[in-house]
């Protein structure tokens, strides 16, 4: 029961202030960092950045996943997150991704990511299947261009 | 030189050992006149193991197999200083031994050491919260003793952050003991986190927590922990598959100026965090002087509260409301009044919440809405009452059962009754009200949107619940004939409420010129001091005789 598939939502206020190169920076340590993290632990998900806003989505074992969040909940990199689901899952969505970074390249992210919503990319406005959906289809462009 | 094979070390003169000695469980050194290992026992030689300790002294065996501690006693050793008495060893393996050194007649010492792991391991789990492995109470107070004894001798300050949980005891009851205990864990996780290492939490228990931070630059230490705790704490947790929101509120104390007994300086912390849940939670609160005497005449007005209703000290007062078309009374609204026994009148801003918090709301609410229907029972068919409901009175579910068995005793027609609820009700589980907003209205009951535009999402509720009327917040009305961006909101109310099929009311007029503006909008209806001032019954049921005419309400037209 307890290592369920679970699939968690959540979007947040990105707080790393600075340069570009800062931003891409961290972001790039936080790709890795999750990468390696969430392969330990069996979770699968995207990692999106746009508008000042991080928007995520985490797949796994319902306990690995609750732990992993509880330890991005706490990073001082980003606040004000906003859990949008958190649920049981039929099947992972991100498979062979254990953290993808999906939309813009980190860099472009990094460099136009503040410019805003004309991106059309709000998350506050969004549900949490609608955010899923969106880092899904992003995800499969991704895939498909590889 | 130094010696290592046993059997080569001459032996000069050293006591005769027991036979036991080599079996004993305690592991015993003896020196040398140099302080050089001269013999050990199977137990002393399986501590050190693969280190060989004959001919080393005690700092070098020591050193050369990594173990910690005695660094003063055997410094004395090699020193040639007496050197008798007792110290603690940390080997690598974190093992703990208790060192005893005892001079020998010849020069040398004799060395003892037991392993006492297990007991000082014991006495530390003793020491520690079982649920979250944070210090506990007990261990709080003796590390804050010891702080506050050093501070005094420095000067430096220390500060006592008292923190507890909002809506903790909601989800233990209805998720379950479990998941709350899981909740503490991830809480307990969260306050280490955002610690320097010098710093100590504790749960002193249920779901308080406290944490002791000294060797740092005050106020300002503890008010950035403070508010991080409270950000920190109340972000959303995803647990055993639930998502839960608690909230943290902080009280802070410091030492000196707030005290330098550890017991004045827990005391403290305690009352700024009570004053940080009665100022709304999710907040945190420095001790200030006077907060006692506040707190004092708070629980005095808390004893005196439970006692009023009993006592009849509360009373009801009613406010006409003017139909605007007809210049007719329309109803009353329904309004508390507290008189304390030394006579001065509590204002309900003042009573209510304390009311809600302490749990007297509910028979204040059930009070209120018997006596309102009762008395306008005895008013004519064309005036109606309107009565305010708490969000208490929601939570508890009884409220449509309440209103039937009002409305029944008293007689009066569901119509003639009016309930106003405010925003604060529909933030709150917003469906269950709902359902029981639609229930009453199937009654007959009529529903109306108390203080409207003053909330965050009035607007939203409109939209969710088919209400009687709007009650213009007087924020809107008050100058609405010199302030010009008032009166496009009124229209805009108006506006919105005629498209939905509901009445509006301002409230608060207060002026000829402000009744005039509001006519020209369009409202339906006022009430303020202008148009009739909160009066008492027979006042009341003597502005409806048919003798009076209107105009003695002050409504003048
Ligand atoms: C927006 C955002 C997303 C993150 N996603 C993950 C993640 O998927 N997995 C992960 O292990 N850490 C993630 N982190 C990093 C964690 O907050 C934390 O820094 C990291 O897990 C610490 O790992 P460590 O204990 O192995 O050093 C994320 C951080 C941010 C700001």
């Amino acid at each position: 029961m307890s290592n369920d598939l679970h699939r968690l939502v959540y979007y947040s206020r990105n707080k790393v202030a600075g340069e570009p190169g800062a931003l891409e920076a961290a972001i790039n340590g936080i790709l890795a960092k999750s990468r390696a993290n969430n392969a330990k632990a069996g979770v699968t998900g995207a990692l999106m950045f746009n508008s000042g806003c991080f928007a995520q989505v985490l797949e796994g074992p319902r306990e690995a996943v609750e732990e992993v969040f509880e330890r991005i909940q706490q990073d001082e990199r980003h606040g004000d997150v906003s859990l949008l689901a958190f649920g049981p899952a039929e099947a992972r969505s991100f498979e062979n991704w254990s953290m993808g970074f999906v939309g813009a390249s980190v860099e472009d992210a990094a460099r136009y990511g503040s410019l805003g919503p004309e991106s059309g990319f709000d998350p506050s406005r969004l549900t949490g299947e609608a955010l899923f959906e969106i880092l899904h289809g992003l995800a499969l462009d991704e895939e498909n261009a590889d | 030189m130094p010696h290592s094979a046993p059997d080569s070390y001459p032996r000069r003169g050293f006591p005769p050992r027991s036979t036991a000695l080599p079996e004993m469980a305690t592991a015993v050194i003896i020196l040398n006149e140099e302080r050089e290992v001269e013999y050990v026992n199977r137990s002393a030689e399986e501590l050190f193991e693969p280190v060989d300790p004959h001919g080393c002294t005690m700092p070098v065996l020591l050193a050369s197999c990594g173990a910690r501690g005695g660094e003063e006693m055997f410094a004395d050793h090699v020193s040639g200083q007496d050197a008798e008495g007792t110290c603690r060893l940390r080997l690598v393996d974190e093992r703990l031994l208790d060192c005893t050194s005892r001079r020998l007649s010849n020069g040398g010492y004799v060395l003892s050491l037991d392993d006492v792991t297990e007991h000082v391991r014991n006495a530390e789990l003793a020491n520690h919260d079982a649920l979250t492995g944070l210090a506990n109470r007990k261990i709080f107070r003796e590390r804050l003793s010891e702080r506050l004894a050093d501070a005094r001798q420095s000067g430096k300050p220390v500060a006592v952050l008292y923190l507890d949980l909002d809506r903790f005891k909601a989800i233990n009851d209805t998720l379950g003991h479990p998941v709350g205990d899981a909740l503490l864990r991830k809480v307990a996780g969260r306050l280490t986190g955002a610690l320097h290492p010098d710093d100590l939490a504790a749960r002193l228990g249920g779901d308080e927590f406290a944490v002791l931070q000294s060797g740092s630059e005050q106020p300002a230490s503890a008010q950035a922990l403070a508010a991080r705790l409270v950000d920190l704490i109340g972000r959303t947790y995803a647990l055993e598959g639930h998502t839960l929101n608690v909230g943290a509120s902080v009280g802070v104390a410091i030492a000196p100026q707030d005290g330098y007994e550890p017991d004045t300086l827990l005391r403290h912390a305690d009352l700024a965090l009570f004053r940080a849940k009665a100022d709304g939670r999710g907040a945190y609160r420095f001790f200030e002087h006077g907060m006692n005497d506040r707190i004092q005449a708070r629980r005095l007005m808390e004893i005196e509260l439970r006692r009023a209703l009993a006592l009849k000290q509360l009373r009801l007062v009613y406010q006409p409301q003017i139909h605007l078309a007809s210049n007719a009374i329309s109803g009353f609204e329904a309004l508390i009044r507290w008189e304390t026994p030394d006579g001065r009148v509590v204002p309900p801003s003042e009573f209510i919440p304390l009311a809600e918090e302490i749990g007297v709301i509910l028979p204040i609410g059930e009070w209120v809405l018997r006596t309102a229907c009762k008395q306008a029972a005895a008013w004519p068919d064309s005036v109606a009452v309107s009565v305010n409901v708490s969000p208490a009175q929601f939570r508890t579910g009884r409220l449509v059962e309440t209103v039937a068995s009002a409305l029944a005793r008293s007689g009066l027609p569901a119509a003639r009754l009016e309930l106003e609820v405010t925003e604060g009700a529909l933030l709150e589980g917003s469906d269950a009200v709902t359902r029981t907003l639609a229930t009453l209205r199937q009654m007959g009951v009529r529903i109306a949107m108390d203080d409207f535009g003053t909330g965050y999402s009035s607007l939203s509720y409109l939209q969710k619940f088919p209400f009687d009327r709007i009650k213009v917040d007087k924020s809107f009305v008050r100058g609405i004939d010199r302030n010009s961006h008032r009166l496009p909101i009124v229209r805009a109310i108006v506006t919105l409420a005629a498209g939905l099929g509901m009445e509006t009311m301002a409230e608060g007029v207060e002026t000829e010129a402000e009744l005039a503006c509001i006519r020209a909008e369009g409202c339906d209806g006022v009430q303020g001091y202008l148009t009739g001032c909160p009066l008492s019954p027979e006042a009341a049921t003597a502005l409806l005789a048919p003798s009076r005419p209107l105009s003695s309400t002050g409504a003048t037209e």
